[in-house]
């Protein structure tokens, strides 16, 4: 008996470690292209629009911010335009102008000679019941977003959260495609280890409209799940003229809780 | 009535090739059946010739029937089949004569026999084989080596010019530039939708139940259709009809038996054929967790019994099923299998004219599981294939030979239906039924025209009735619905009726050499939707419809063909040029899952395929194997992407080589090794990355622009024969996989570093580093 266990247990070692996994530095050569990434919303602002250029690849995640760009937004239903100001390099800053739902918003940037639009419009707002944590894996404590998604409309979501305070760099989209009127209770990704007990966990239900919801689910897929996909492309942009980016109208709804 | 006009006037189309086979002399007819003589497997592709005449000769049909009429006399009748013994038999033909070859299997190396023949064509080698194809027999290939010691023949086509794998643990392969959908497997003329065990680890035909492959990459016979780029037509063992016996093996994965014998008072014989895994049963016992909680295994099951009617009716019944589970931590599971079943009806009209008739079911299915606390989803997807053939061969006089047939298949495809517990985030869906039948007419004259020149020429007619029951969109170029027609149940909404001339040219040019010519064109009705470069089964099998067009291919292929050495040695050289139409591409976050409006997400390009294929093959002696070397471009145009201008196909591969060599040490060891190298397919590389609520996201450049790193590996193998008695043998199979554990691309990932995370890093993910196997075989 003991031979045969001894036996089958090398067996699944050799399964498991044929397989293995190294950094490789294949080359990539970096265009420099343009990054348009804005949003207005329900919530109060300033609202931010960040103009910037992709890098390269291997470099850090710092990228060269654009200055000197004309960036208006405008509310075309209260027919309400506002000029933002760059408060820093390469982030501009709204004034006056308020997110109110059903309000549709129009981005203009304009910079060394060409113009990018985008219209978006701020969706029926759909609040976050709580954030529950589902413990069900060890080391990998997941926030879990509660919510009923509305029956009558179309619906496009993102997650975003913050740990302490501190913003994770991980977001994540849902559509209730296949989901119309279901109470959602969502699983949030995040990496292995990144809540502990005790840690404030505060997640952002944020409503979109399908342009920037298309953006951002190709983003995500391209962010995490690149291996997985036969043709990788850039994430399709909702701004017209040539750039990369997203400019969204939004809702936001959000919940904290406490990892017991 | 269509099929029996379109019949009939395929028939006068060719009624000017058949007058020059006018009859001068009494003809008389010799026919019957080629068989193992020890099992009384038949041996299709066994040849016919007579020392006395020149340029005449026959290749046994898919059943081991073999018709030749020749004028009256005295003749020396010689039956060959590579690995058995040639067989001669005096005739003194004065009427029709029926006669049975019973064959004897050469044991030992492999020897040619030398006949002092003044015929040069000698059918079964390569300069008399129709053009772009191959066959291969379970007997070529116990002893490559393969991966954990499974021989396996889909696996090892692989090696053949032309055909190259998708890479390590990856599913399905690419012949001549073709997607792998574009593939027609056959098994016993049931398709296989998925030929993949264990997310293509290994493929669904057990090599005990199987008796021979054949491959056309080129130069399809009119009686195949329905895939682009090639058919892979297996069948299965008949069974022993002289006595009962067993056998199988024990391998590190694996375990087979197979168990055969007569019926009927030898009047008829079944096999049957099992292989299970049993990886899950081992990783119970680990102490990791996630192992622990994985559950990996698949099974198949290959069944065939036949009954010799009278002298001239045989029936046969086959089936294969085939089962795959996959389970990852407790959470998301994926099953998928295929079941066929074949009823076939051989009869011989007289001794000339032999008919079979089969009917034909298949399905494939897959479900993806994912459960949670809350969350309990099914989902899955369905092909079902409900297909009548029937084929006439008529063999007319010793020069020409008509091939006449029709098959319609009833094709039902469940794209997707999801099944959700109460209290999960989706609901149910079930996504409306497709149906379709596929049906085909066809025509096909082989004609020896000369002793040197062979022309085999047909036509077959194929149409797509798009049926209801449904609702039918049309949409604009940007994905919106522009009208929703509902289609009551049987109603025709569209049809898609297509020619398909094939043509094969065969002219030798001495004993030694030959060059052949071949143009065909290739119609695809059933297309496979899968936008995921990961092994999952998990993709949406699509019938054209009113949105999607038949994919059609045009291939051009010219060959010269030489052998050394008394047929000892075959080099054969081949170029072709292949055009497509109709290539299925997808839009950027196209949803193949639950999406009622599929055909909103896709996009319809053109492609083109070239290249030079050359092979040089050593059959006899202690040592034997084969070089392949395949110099090729695949290329596709898909407007929207790359600025509408052709880029490599994701299955490109410019250079790929393989070498095979097996060596018969002695009575007792048999030593093998292959070698594998292939220029790395393309891929889309990030070009920059972006910031998105504070993660990195990337940029990409132009669709395939970068490739992987190339592929290389060599294997090794060895094999013991521990006992060879009359009872009983048996053999011991060690093999290493990648004996110099090169990393071959798996996977690669562009990933935030987890040691610093304001930097991104590339992770590349390589299977089978160096896999030992060993494997216990026994026959008794």
């Amino acid at each position: 008996m003991k031979n045969i266990r001894a036996f089958l247990i090398l067996v699944s070692l050799i399964i498991a470690f044929s397989s293995c996994t190294k950094t490789i530095t294949p080359p990539l050569n970096n265009t420099p292209q343009l990054v348009i990434e804005g949003a207005v919303s329900d919530t109060t602002g300033p609202y931010h629009v960040n103009i910037s250029k992709t890098a390269d690849f291997y470099s850090d995640n710092v990228y060269p911010t654009v200055s000197g760009a004309t960036v208006v937004i405008t509310d075309m239903t209260a027919n309400v335009t506002d000029v933002l100001t760059e408060a820093s390099a390469g982030d501009y800053l709204t004034h006056t102008i308020t997110g109110t739902p059903g309000h549709a918003y129009q981005l203009k940037v304009m910079l060394d000679g060409k113009t990018y639009t985008a219209m978006s419009t701020i969706p029926k707002p759909v609040s976050l019941d709580s954030v529950t944590v589902d413990f069900s894996v060890n080391n990998n404590f997941r926030p879990v977003a509660n919510y009923q998604d509305p029956a009558d409309q179309k619906n496009y979501y993102k997650y975003s959260m913050k740990r302490n305070g501190v913003h994770v760099h991980h977001f994540q989209t849902f559509d209730d495609r296949l989901s119309g009127g279901r109470y959602i209770r969502d699983k949030l990704d995040c990496d292995t280890g990144t809540f502990h007990h005790g840690d404030l966990v505060k997640v952002d239900l944020v409503g979109l409209d399908a342009g920037a919801f298309n953006f951002l689910k190709e983003a995500e897929a391209v962010a995490y799940d690149n291996a997985n996909l036969a043709a990788p492309a850039t994430p399709t942009s909702n701004i017209t003229g040539g750039c990369i980016g997203y400019f969204s109208a939004q809702t936001v709804s959000s919940k904290t809780t406490v990892v017991k | 009535m269509l099929k029996i006009n379109c019949l009939i006037i395929l028939s006068a189309l060719l009624l000017p090739g058949l007058s020059l086979a006018q009859q001068t002399k009494n003809h008389y007819s010799v026919s019957g059946t080629i068989k193992d003589k020890a099992t009384g497997e038949t041996l299709p592709g066994a040849t016919v010739s007579f020392l006395q005449l020149s340029g005449v000769g026959v290749s046994a049909n898919s059943y081991g029937f073999y018709s030749v009429s020749i004028p009256e006399g005295s003749y020396t009748l010689v039956a060959t089949y590579t690995g058995y013994r040639t067989d001669t038999l005096h005739i003194n033909l004065k009427g029709n004569l029926q006669h049975n070859i019973n064959l004897e299997a050469a044991s030992g190396q492999l020897k040619e026999v030398k006949i002092s023949s003044s015929s040069s064509s000698r059918s079964g080698n390569v300069l008399t084989a129709p053009p772009g194809v191959q066959k291969l027999t379970v007997n070529d290939i116990k002893n490559v080596p393969v991966l954990l010691g499974e021989k396996d023949i889909l696996k090892t086509i692989q090696l053949l010019p032309g055909i190259v794998a998708a890479g390590d643990g990856k599913a399905g392969f690419s012949v001549r530039g073709g997607d792998a959908d574009q593939n027609l497997i056959l098994l016993d003329e049931a398709t296989v939708y998925n030929a993949s065990h264990l997310l293509g680890f290994f493929s669904v035909f057990n090599s005990d139940a199987i008796k021979d492959i054949q491959i056309y990459k080129a130069g399809m016979p009119a009686d195949y259709g329905g895939r682009l780029s090639s058919v892979e037509d297996i069948h299965m063992n008949d069974g022993n009809n002289q006595k009962f016996g067993a056998n199988g093996g024990i391998g590190l994965i694996a375990s087979r038996l197979t168990v055969e014998g007569p019926l009927f008072d030898h009047k008829g014989s079944f096999t049957v054929s099992g292989r299970r895994t049993y990886v899950d049963l081992f990783t119970g016992l680990a102490s990791d967790t996630t192992i622990k909680k994985t559950k990996i295994y698949f099974y198949d099951i290959n069944l065939k019994g036949n009954y010799q009617v009278d002298k001239n009716d045989r029936v046969f019944l086959s089936g294969y099923f085939g089962k795959d589970y996959l389970q990852l931590k407790q959470d998301n599971g994926i099953d998928y299998g295929n079941s066929t079943g074949t009823l076939r009806w051989n009869h011989i009209f007289n001794n000339s004219l032999f008919s079979n008739t089969s009917l034909i079911y298949n399905n494939f299915n897959y479900n993806t599981h994912f459960q949670s606390s809350t969350n309990n989803i099914t989902v899955g997807s369905a092909i079902t294939d409900y297909h009548l053939k029937q084929d006439f061969n008529y063999y007319l006089n010793s020069t020409n030979k008509l091939d006449i047939g029709l098959e319609s298949i009833y094709h039902v495809t469940q794209p997707g239906a999801a099944t959700t517990s109460q209290t999960s985030n989706y609901n149910s869906v079930v996504l409306q039924k497709k149906y379709s039948l596929e049906s085909a007419v066809y025509v096909s004259h082989e004609w020896t025209a000369t002793d040197k020149l062979k022309l085999t020429y047909g036509l077959r007619i194929s149409d797509l009735a798009v049926l209801g029951p449904g609702n039918f969109y049309t949409y604009d170029p940007n994905g919106n619905t522009l009208s929703n027609t509902y289609y009551s149940g049987g109603k025709v909404v569209k049809s898609y009726i297509n020619p398909e001339p094939r043509i094969a040219l065969n002219y030798q040019l001495d004993d030694s050499s030959a060059v052949k010519l071949s143009y065909d064109r290739n119609v695809q009705n059933i297309h496979l939707l899968n936008n995921s470069s990961a092994t999952s089964p998990t993709n949406v099998y699509l019938p054209s419809t009113n949105v999607v067009k038949p994919e059609i291919a045009d291939q051009v292929s010219m060959g010269y063909y030489r052998t050394f050495h008394q047929n000892g040695i075959e080099f054969s050289s081949e170029i072709y040029y292949k055009s497509l139409q109709n290539q299925i591409d997808y839009k950027n976050g196209a949803n193949l899952v639950g999406n009622e409006n599929i055909e909103a997400d896709l996009l319809f390009g053109t492609g083109r395929a070239y290249g030079w294929e050359t092979y040089l093959k050593k059959k006899y002696g202690k040592l034997t194997g084969w070089v392949s070397y395949t110099l090729s471009k695949a290329e596709r145009k898909i407007p929207g992407i790359n600025n509408s201008t052709y880029y490599p196909s994701s299955q490109d591969q410019t250079h790929h080589l393989s070498i095979v060599g097996m060596y018969q040490a002695s009575k007792k060891w048999t030593f093998s090794a292959d070698f594998v190298y292939s220029t790395g397919t393309p891929v889309t590389y990030p070009n920059g990355k972006l910031s998105v609520d504070g993660s990195p996201v990337y940029a990409y450049g132009d669709r395939n622009s970068q490739r992987l790193s190339a592929y290389n590996r060599l294997d090794l193998g060895a094999t013991l024969y521990v006992k060879k008695t009359r009872k009983i043998e048996s053999s011991w199979n060690f093999s290493i996989y990648n004996v110099y554990g090169q990393s071959n691309p798996y996977t690669i990932i562009f990933q935030t570093d987890p040691n610093n995370m304001n930097k991104t890093q590339v992770q590349q993910t390589s299977l089978f580093k160096m896999v030992p196997s060993v494997t216990y075989n026994f026959k008794f």
